[in-house]
C-alpha cells in the first residue's frame, strides 16, 4: 500500500487550514510550527521586547484558532496572521506609557533583555539598525519590516495598516531613507 | 520626481538611488552615477542598510518554550463538535464526536497516493443516518483519474465501518484543489 503521508512532504497551508477548521489540533500544530517564527520576529522588532513579543504571538495564534471559521478563504491564512500580529503590536505600543521625553539611551533599554553573550555578537551595523528602527513611527516600522524583512506585497501591507499601496510605498521609501541615514557612520 | 523629500544635493532622490542599486552594482551606472559624490554616499549607506537587514532577519531565534505555550492555550479550547451515536446492541448508548470520526476518515483518505484530505464534514440526521462530505486536494498525477477517487471512497467507507462502526449513508467527495509535486 502506498501512502501520500511520507515524512518530508509537508502538507500545504490550505489543507492544514481546512483540517484545523474541522477542529484538527495536529493540523493546527503544523501551522503554528510553520509560522510562529516569522510572527515572533515581526513582533520582537516591532516591540523591541522579547517577552511582549511572545505574549503577542501566543494571543495571535490562540485568537486565530478561535476564529478560524471566520476566515473566508483558506489560502488567506498567512496574510491574516501578519495582519493580526501587526495590529496587536501597534495596540501594545499605544497602550505603553508615553515615551516622548525619554532620551535615546532609555529608549533602547528594552533590548537589555537579550542574553549578554548574544548581545555581544550583535554587529555594529545591526545595533545601529535596531536603534534606528526604534526611532521610526510604529506604523512606518511595521511597513518597512513587512516589506523588507517579510517580503509582503504593498497591497497586503496597505490592508494591514489601512492605507493604499501608493501611500505604503511612500512610507517605506521614507523609512528606508531614514534608516540609511543612520547607517552612515558604520559604512 | 521626489517621492520622499529625501532629495540629495544633486537633486536625485534616495529612492531613485535605491532602485538603481543593483544596476549600478552590475556596472550599468550612468554618467551621473559614476561621478556624483552624493549618489555614491547614498549608495554606500543603502548597501550598509541592506547588509544589516540580512543580519536582522537572522537575529532573533524563537524562544523554545513559545510553541508549547501556544499549543496548551489552543488545546484548552479544543472544539469537540457534535456527537454521533454509534449503533450498539447493548442497552445505553455509545457516542463519538464528529471530530474524531472526521480524523479517522481523513486518515483513511490520506493513505491513497496523491490525495490529501482537507475538510471533512460529518452530519447525523434525526434518524441516525450519517452523511459525510470530504474535501480533497489531489496531486496533478491524479487529476484525470477517477481511480484514485474510487480508492478514496472504498477506503473511507471501509474505515468508517471497521474503525468506527458506522455505515455511511452518503459520502460526497469534493476535489477543490490540485497540487504539484517536487520533481514534476
Amino acid at each position: 500500500m502506498t501512502t501520500s503521508a511520507e515524512p518530508g512532504t509537508p502538507l500545504d497551508d490550505v489543507t492544514l487550514v481546512g483540517r484545523a477548521k474541522d477542529g484538527d489540533v495536529q493540523a493546527y500544530e503544523q501551522l503554528v510550527l510553520r509560522y510562529q517564527g516569522p510572527m515572533f520576529r515581526l513582533a520582537v522588532k516591532m516591540l523591541a521586547h522579547r517577552g511582549d513579543a511572545e505574549d503577542v504571538v501566543q494571543e495571535v495564534f490562540l485568537n486565530a484558532w478561535r476564529k478560524l471559521d471566520q476566515l473566508g478563504e483558506d489560502a488567506a491564512f498567512v496574510g491574516w496572521l501578519y495582519r493580526a500580529t501587526t495590529n496587536r503590536c501597534l495596540n501594545v505600543i499605544r497602550a505603553r506609557k508615553p515615551q516622548a521625553d525619554v532620551d535615546l539611551d532609555t529608549a533602547e533599554s528594552p533590548r537589555a533583555d537579550l542574553q549578554p553573550e548574544r548581545a555581544a555578537q550583535v554587529s555594529g551595523q545591526l545595533a545601529a539598525l535596531n536603534a534606528a528602527l526604534a526611532q521610526l513611527t510604529p506604523e512606518q516600522r511595521a511597513c518597512w519590516l513587512l516589506r523588507e524583512v517579510h517580503g509582503r506585497s504593498y497591497e497586503e501591507i496597505g490592508e494591514v495598516v489601512g492605507a493604499n499601496a501608493t501611500a505604503v510605498r511612500g512610507r517605506i521609501a521614507r523609512a528606508r531613507a531614514q534608516l540609511a541615514e543612520v547607517m552612515k557612520p558604520w559604512r | 520626481m521626489a517621492m520622499t523629500d529625501y532629495e540629495l544635493p544633486c537633486e536625485r532622490d534616495v529612492e531613485q538611488v535605491w532602485e538603481r542599486l543593483d544596476a549600478v552594482g552590475a556596472g550599468l551606472a550612468d554618467e551621473h552615477e559614476l561621478t556624483c559624490p552624493h549618489c555614491r554616499a547614498a549608495r554606500e549607506s543603502l548597501l550598509a542598510l541592506r547588509e544589516a537587514t540580512t543580519e536582522l532577519v537572522a537575529e532573533d531565534d524563537v524562544p523554545p518554550a513559545l510553541f508549547g505555550r501556544i499549543m496548551s492555550a489552543v488545546r484548552a479550547e479544543v472544539r469537540r463538535g457534535s456527537m454521533v451515536a454509534l449503533p450498539t446492541p447493548e442497552p445505553g448508548f455509545v457516542e463519538i464526536s464528529e471530530q474524531a470520526v472526521a480524523a479517522v476518515l481523513r486518515y483513511a483518505a490520506d493513505t491513497v497516493d496523491g490525495v490529501r484530505a482537507r475538510r471533512c464534514r460529518v452530519r447525523t440526521g434525526v434518524d441516525g443516518v450519517v452523511e459525510v462530505e470530504l474535501t480533497l486536494a489531489v496531486s496533478v498525477r491524479n487529476v484525470a483519474g477517477g481511480a484514485a477517487l474510487a480508492l478514496v471512497r472504498e477506503r473511507v467507507t471501509a474505515a468508517a465501518a471497521a474503525r468506527v462502526g458506522l455505515t455511511l449513508a452518503k459520502l460526497d467527495l469534493l476535489v477543490d484543489d490540485v497540487y504539484g509535486e517536487p520533481g514534476e
